[in-house]
């Protein structure tokens, strides 16, 4: 990953306008999201977004501090470079009817069929893009592929 | 309910505009007698004179706009109040809640197109909302660092009957600008400066905002230190003081932008370090070993320069914190200040009197000298802004007003008739190019209905000036789209809205003017016809360094 990156966890008062302003201030402040996934949290109205957000030129620190400023945001934590556990999820569709070789590497099957098989994997960002690789080779149909849940590991 | 809520937050004023979705609250403000409403003649005006209303008395300034092109029509003067950070409630009718999202007539996304230029903004769609949310809006646009905030009411919010109950209770879990306060360094800081060979401070408008300019006054005299303001921070400081820099950036003063360049500690005092200060960012005060950046918004710190020591608070705030620990100033402080003083005698403000043409200094001195410190000045954009910055000298907050974030052109007009409601005891001088005067002028209108005693100085050169200057300047000269000779007859313009005006076109008239201006009360315009090429100097080319400033060919009167 490149260093610009900055993987955030966000916690936001739930409301019609969040999502627009969290991500408003990421472009006018000439940032990039390169990835985002929103849940509720254990909170209830308010959500947990998980972002990956590329700084280009700003300082580092630039991101959670904009993001802090911004009234529906209640906390930002910046877990760049701590010891986290991050997960991704994907599910694709391949037109191979059998896939032993992504069961051993711990793929869920979750349908199949003549025209093919669905399967899952959720792993680190790494671990899913080597799996996307060898999806390639049982003929991919589809991918619909997750940005990373990230929390930071137990002490 | 609106008006109740607005009663109980303490507004007096209203400036606004009605419109198919705000007229139930129009409806009941002849019920409100409390409430004085000023009727507009365009929404940006509204948002401008609420914008200098506030400027001038610190209290928010209140505007009222309708749903669609009405609440557009505020965008500007809501980017101007952001950028400059000074307290504003926009109150917008919006399409009933049951129409939103399906392009009713007069419906636009005032949130989404307002919400990169307010601090914070709501969508009202249900009558229980609304007492939280202006008791909220209040506390969000004055504390803190102050902004505009816009509230976006739905009309059949605003017709609903409902008990008004006061909202008493704060709760914002997400607002932290509010909060967050880091003055552990304070006692480095105040080392840094006490030590340091050649320190220099800059104050910008957080110094206005937090009521920091005795505590400021205080840490310069103590520690021997020279103070410039940013355009924004004029009036953080005497111009007139011993250790007076006056103003810093890429049209400051010779004698400030040597001592920055110079500088070996350099703290800046509520301000945002923008490009117009630093000029080329990565030769900004290059000798500097020590910076000190003191902002309430944390999110400042490292935007543009980073600084050794940060501290996160309200400039009044952080000052206070530093001064108990300030030491002694070293003893070869004598040396830089006489450095500076030599900068002062080599680099003067300068202009030439007389060259055939009336010159903008002779206005803007002849002015000077009428008000001394007893007049709110309100400048627009362009050189009669920098020119109205630099000939005066001020000597507190509060009287030099100006749209120095958003750079607005027309704001100059309007927010002199916010400023002159907000203080009816102060002379308001309004000093206006030309160009963007006419962007605003409908408002005489208003000026001449409540018979305000504005003053209006036209410095009028015949071209969008400081565009043409940069043409000359820094575009090889080749002049495009600045010329401005097509204008109406200001004096004609002036009677024809019922006020009375004069043209000047000679120095010898400058005074009988300015008598006629003051003897008469109530608004009066004169359209001071001054040198076409009268230019604003010191300026930085573009893209250069602050050393690389060039100045006024030297005087010869
Ligand atoms: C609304 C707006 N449009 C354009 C500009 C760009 N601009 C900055 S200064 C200037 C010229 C202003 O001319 P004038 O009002 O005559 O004042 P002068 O510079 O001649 O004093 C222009 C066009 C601006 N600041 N604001």
């Amino acid at each position: 990953m490149p260093d610009r990156i900055r993987v955030l966890s966000v916690l936001v008062e739930d409301g019609p306008n969040t999502l627009s302003k969290v991500s408003g201030v990421i472009r006018r402040r000439g940032f990039h999201v390169r990835s985002i996934s929103v849940g509720p949290s254990q909170e209830p109205g308010r959500s947990r977004l998980t972002l990956q957000v590329d700084h280009g030129h700003a300082e580092a620190d630039q991101v959670r501090k904009q993001l802090e400023r911004l009234v529906e945001v209640v906390e930002v934590e910046d877990l760049t470079g701590h010891e986290v556990h991050s997960r991704e999820l994907v599910v694709a569709k391949v037109s191979a009817s059998e896939v032993p070789s992504l069961v051993e590497r711990g793929a869920r099957v979750l349908d199949s069929g003549p025209s093919g098989t669905t399967v899952e994997f959720a792993g680190e960002g790494k671990d899913v893009g080597d799996f996307v690789d060898e999806l390639l080779r049982h003929g991919i149909v589809d991918v619909a592929r997750s940005g990373p849940v990230v929390m930071r590991r137990t002490a | 309910m609106v008006l109740q809520a607005l009663e109980r937050e303490g507004v007096e004023l209203i400036f606004g505009y009605p419109g198919g979705a705000n007229l139930p609250i129009y409806q009941r403000l002849p019920n409100h007698p409390k409430l004085k409403h000023i009727l507009v003649r365009h929404e940006q005006g509204a948002a401008h004179m609420a914008d200098g209303y506030a400027r001038a008395c610190g209290k928010p300034g209140v505007v009222f706009a309708t749903s669609g092109p009405g609440a557009l029509n505020l965008v500007t003067g809501l980017c101007t109040a952001y950028m400059d950070s000074v307290p504003m409630i926009a109150i917008t009718g919006q399409v009933n809640s049951t129409q939103v999202g399906r392009d009713a007539f007069q419906e636009s996304d005032v949130i989404g197109a307002t919400s990169s230029v307010t601090k914070h903004s709501y969508l009202v769609t249900k009558i229980d909302q609304l007492p939280r949310v202006i008791h909220e809006a209040f506390h969000i646009a004055t504390t803190g660092r102050p902004g505009p905030v816009l509230i976006d009411i739905c009309k059949d919010v605003q017709q609903a009957e409902a008990e008004s109950v006061p909202h008493e209770r704060l709760e914002i879990p997400g607002y932290k600008l509010n909060g967050h306060v880091d003055l552990d360094r304070a006692k480095e800081a105040a080392i840094a400066l006490a030590t340091a060979e050649r320190p220099v401070v800059l104050a910008g408008h957080g110094v206005l905002l937090s009521h920091a300019e005795e505590a400021l006054r205080e840490l310069a005299e103590r520690a021997a230190v020279p103070v410039g303001t940013t355009l924004l921070g004029i009036g953080a400081f005497p111009v007139n003081h011993p250790l007076s820099l006056h103003m810093t950036g890429f049209m400051g003063t010779g004698w400030n932008l040597k001592a920055v360049q110079n500088a070996d500690v350099l703290m800046m005092v509520g301000m945002r370090v923008d490009d117009r200060v630093t000029a080329k960012l990565a030769d900004f005060a290059p000798q500097v070993r020590t910076f000190i950046h003191i902002d309430i918004d944390g999110s400042e710190m490292g935007k543009n320069v980073r600084p050794q020591i940060e501290l996160v608070a309200d400039a009044k705030q952080a000052i206070n914190a530093i001064l108990p620990h300030l030491p002694e100033p070293e003893k070869g402080r004598g040396t830089w200040l006489a450095q500076i003083d030599a900068w002062r005698e080599e680099h003067p403000l300068r202009y030439t009197h007389s060259n055939g043409h009336l010159q903008p200094q002779d206005v803007l001195i002849d002015m000077y000298k009428r008000c001394r410190n007893e007049a709110i000045v309100v400048a627009d954009v362009g050189q009669n802004q920098i020119w109205a910055a630099l000939w005066w000298n001020y000597d507190r907050p509060g009287l030099f007003l100006n749209s120095g974030g958003s750079g607005t052109m027309g704001f100059a007009l309007p927010a002199a008739i916010g400023a002159k409601f907000a203080r009816p005891e102060l002379p308001v001088w309004c000093v206006a190019g030309e160009g963007g005067f006419v962007m605003t002028a409908q408002e005489l209108s208003v000026a001449v209905e409540h018979q305000l005693d504005v003053k209006i100085v036209l410095l009028n050169n015949f071209s969008l000036g400081m565009v043409r200057q940069f043409q000359d300047d820094f575009y090889g000269g080749v002049r495009s789209q600045v010329d401005l000779t097509h204008m109406p007859d200001f004096v004609k313009l002036a009677e024809a809205y019922g006020l009375p005006a004069r043209r000047v076109e000679k120095f010898s008239e400058i005074a009988p003017a300015m008598d006629a201006a003051e003897r008469i009360k109530g608004p009066f315009l004169i359209d001071f016809r001054i040198d076409p090429e009268a230019n604003v100097y010191p300026i930085v080319p573009l893209g250069k360094s602050l050393n690389d400033f060039w100045e006024a060919p030297e005087s010869n009167a």
